[in-house]
């Protein structure tokens, strides 16, 4: 080992830090994160292979009925299905996973903030949901089934503001989530409300209307609502709609998924545990 | 217009340099577990203080509110003057913490881990000098999961060291640390502290305490039961003389102030006044013509004092 001895002071030299710069500290953060994703060929494998397998199953379904693909209608589904199973639940898992491991309460004696910490470490797989629903779109693309939208902005709003309210309900599903492993039983609740109460696989107009009407408070159908207003033009009730149509029927839902992103914000910052029970 | 010098001439050393850490009452409770119970101290610039206490006396628990992560159930906690936990962003740029556990991900490079942490600190220092620092150049792009138990310590030092800390809170920074990477560290310390930074440690090696820290305080049960340089906490015990009576040899002399310990000829003395008493002892032996066998005299060390006052008997004095 070598003493170095210490105040020489240096003419500052090109350095790699932040200067004091929020969003360099979460850069920084984000591609050690995203280095440390593509070193597990695994997660990268899974996360090609499930938009591409989406594409082609229902694309396979929908022509061996010999009926024609609702490509607006798939990426809307595809913003719903990868916030829900590969968003939230990845989130669960790297939240608790770097919890135990004990990488959280390090980030902490540092000069990352509590919420930089989290988003940094959650931008990886956000950068996956977006990826993938590009990569539905361009498959639905590629089957020439593509639509302008009614609207970008209120599917963009959609994937935006549900990736952000996956970020904060991950992160107070970690405060129930004591493994990795216990991630597939404590994201049940919100896995199995997005799949059956959201409109993505069961139309809300199937649902007896009170039901439907209940479901649309949902953290998931706001997203759901919001993609397919903007993709498809129709609105939760199945009424089609124009550009103005779709956003004179948004405020509920753009409300709904508001009141999610800052109810959960508000209960993460109380239930989050940066450190295991001891 | 004129300017009134009212500020100190220039030159004109303050008195007391203002405190790096001030703790003044702190305290902490986990429910119905009180684990600090009010504790203060103050650590200046240019100072190492080592908190010493058998585990669960309750270091870690007060070291959480210096480093920020928790907030005091009592108390206050300055670092730099400012509240580290509510006032986190003023404190953190000149704060470095090697926490007693923490964890990296494993399938990091050591040199990956080290940039990505200087790409978070406002002015880190750089990666290469930090990495040789801890003598962990040679091992750059090791994956962090690979190194070893000291080698990990290691590279925790380098980070908590990275952002150019004036102020450090080191955790145990060398358990599980051999001898030679010990003295290393304790030469990176001695630096820091000639540098101006001010060293809040904790550590189980009374040695160490002994080697490095200007003043040390002892805690048991979330107290500080004794507090000083570490001469004055070792000179609160008493020094020990033993040695064996030969055969037949007239009774001890009266000794002033002596706790005498008598076991068949083995005999052990306890006093304040090691030269005084042992004087009188070797001036009896002269007269009697008595050769004292196994003759030891010893200044109590810090780590008898560690011993007397960390669990069990209360201090004699300090």
């Amino acid at each position: 080992m070598t003493m170095t001895r210490p105040a020489i002071e240096r003419p500052s030299p090109a350095h790699p830090g932040s200067g004091g710069s929020a969003r360099r500290r979460v850069l920084a953060l984000a591609a050690a994160e995203t280095r440390l994703l593509l070193r597990n060929r695994t997660a990268v494998a899974s996360s090609v292979l499930l938009p591409v397998a989406m594409v082609a199953a229902v694309g396979a379904i929908a022509v061996s009925n010999g009926g024609t693909v609702d490509g607006p209608g798939l990426i809307a589904s595809a913003i719903g299905v990868t916030l829900t199973y590969v968003a939230f639940y990845n989130l669960v898992t790297t939240f608790v996973a770097r919890r135990e491991e004990l990488v959280l309460q390090r980030m902490r004696t540092g000069e990352l903030t509590d919420a930089e910490v989290l988003l940094g470490t959650a931008v990886p797989t956000l950068l996956v949901t977006v990826v993938q629903v590009v990569l539905v779109a361009v498959g639905v693309a590629v089957l020439g089934e593509w639509s302008a939208p009614v609207d970008v902005v209120l599917p963009l709003v959609a994937l935006l503001g549900g990736g952000a309210s996956m970020v904060v309900l991950a992160a107070v599903s970690t405060s129930f989530t004591r493994t990795v492993e216990a991630a597939q039983f404590t994201t049940l609740p919100l896995v199995l409300t997005a799949t059956l109460l959201s409109g993505l696989l069961i139309p809300l107009t199937d649902l007896p209307e009170q039901v439907a009407h209940v479901a649309r408070f949902f953290p998931l159908t706001p997203v759901v609502e919001l993609s397919r207003l903007g993709l498809v033009g129709k609105t939760w009730n199945g009424q089609a709609v124009d550009t103005a149509g779709a956003w004179a029927a948004s405020p509920l839902a753009l409300a709904v998924l508001a009141g999610w992103l800052v109810g959960g914000a508000l209960l993460a910052r109380l239930v989050f545990r940066w450190a295991p029970r001891r | 217009m004129h300017l009134i010098d009212v500020g100190p001439r220039s030159g004109q050393e303050p008195t007391a340099p203002a405190s790096a850490i001030e703790v003044i009452g702190l305290e902490r409770r986990y429910g119905d577990f009180h684990a600090v119970r009010g504790i203060s101290f103050e650590v200046h610039p240019g100072e190492v203080f080592a908190l010493l206490g058998v585990n669960g006396a309750g270091k870690t628990s007060a070291l959480e509110v210096l480093e920020g992560l928790a907030p005091p159930s009592g108390g206050s906690v300055r670092i730099l003057g400012h509240d580290p936990h509510s006032e986190r962003a003023a404190v953190r740029r000149y704060l470095g913490v090697q926490l007693q556990h923490s964890g990296l991900p494993g399938d990091l490079t050591v040199q990956e881990t080290v940039h990505t942490w200087a790409r978070t600190l406002t002015d880190p220092r750089p990666v290469g000098e930090a990495l040789e620092q801890v003598d962990l150049s040679g091992r750059t792009d090791v994956r962090v999961r690979s190194l070893s138990g000291g080698e990990r310590r290691r590279l925790d030092l380098a980070l908590a060291l990275l952002g150019r800390p004036r102020v450090l809170v080191l955790d145990e920074p060398t358990t599980g640390l051999d001898p030679e990477s010990r003295r290393v560290v304790w030469g990176i310390v001695r630096g820091l502290v000639r540098g101006g930074a001010a060293v809040v440690l904790t550590t189980h090696h009374l040695e160490e305490a002994e080697e490095l820290a200007d003043r040390i305080a002892i805690m048991r049960a979330g107290l500080i039961v004794a507090s000083g340089t570490p001469h004055e906490i070792s000179a609160a015990q008493p020094a020990t003389i033993r040695f064996t009576l030969p055969e037949g040899a007239p009774p001890l002399p009266q000794l002033p102030g002596v706790r005498v310990e008598h076991v068949a000829t083995e005999v052990e003395l306890s006093t304040f006044a090691l030269q005084s008493t042992l004087t009188q002892l070797l001036a009896w032996a002269a007269e009697h013509g008595l050769e004292l066998m196994a003759l030891q005299a010893r200044a109590a060390s810090l780590e008898q004092a560690f011993l007397a006052v960390a669990d069990g008997s209360l201090p004699t004095a300090a």
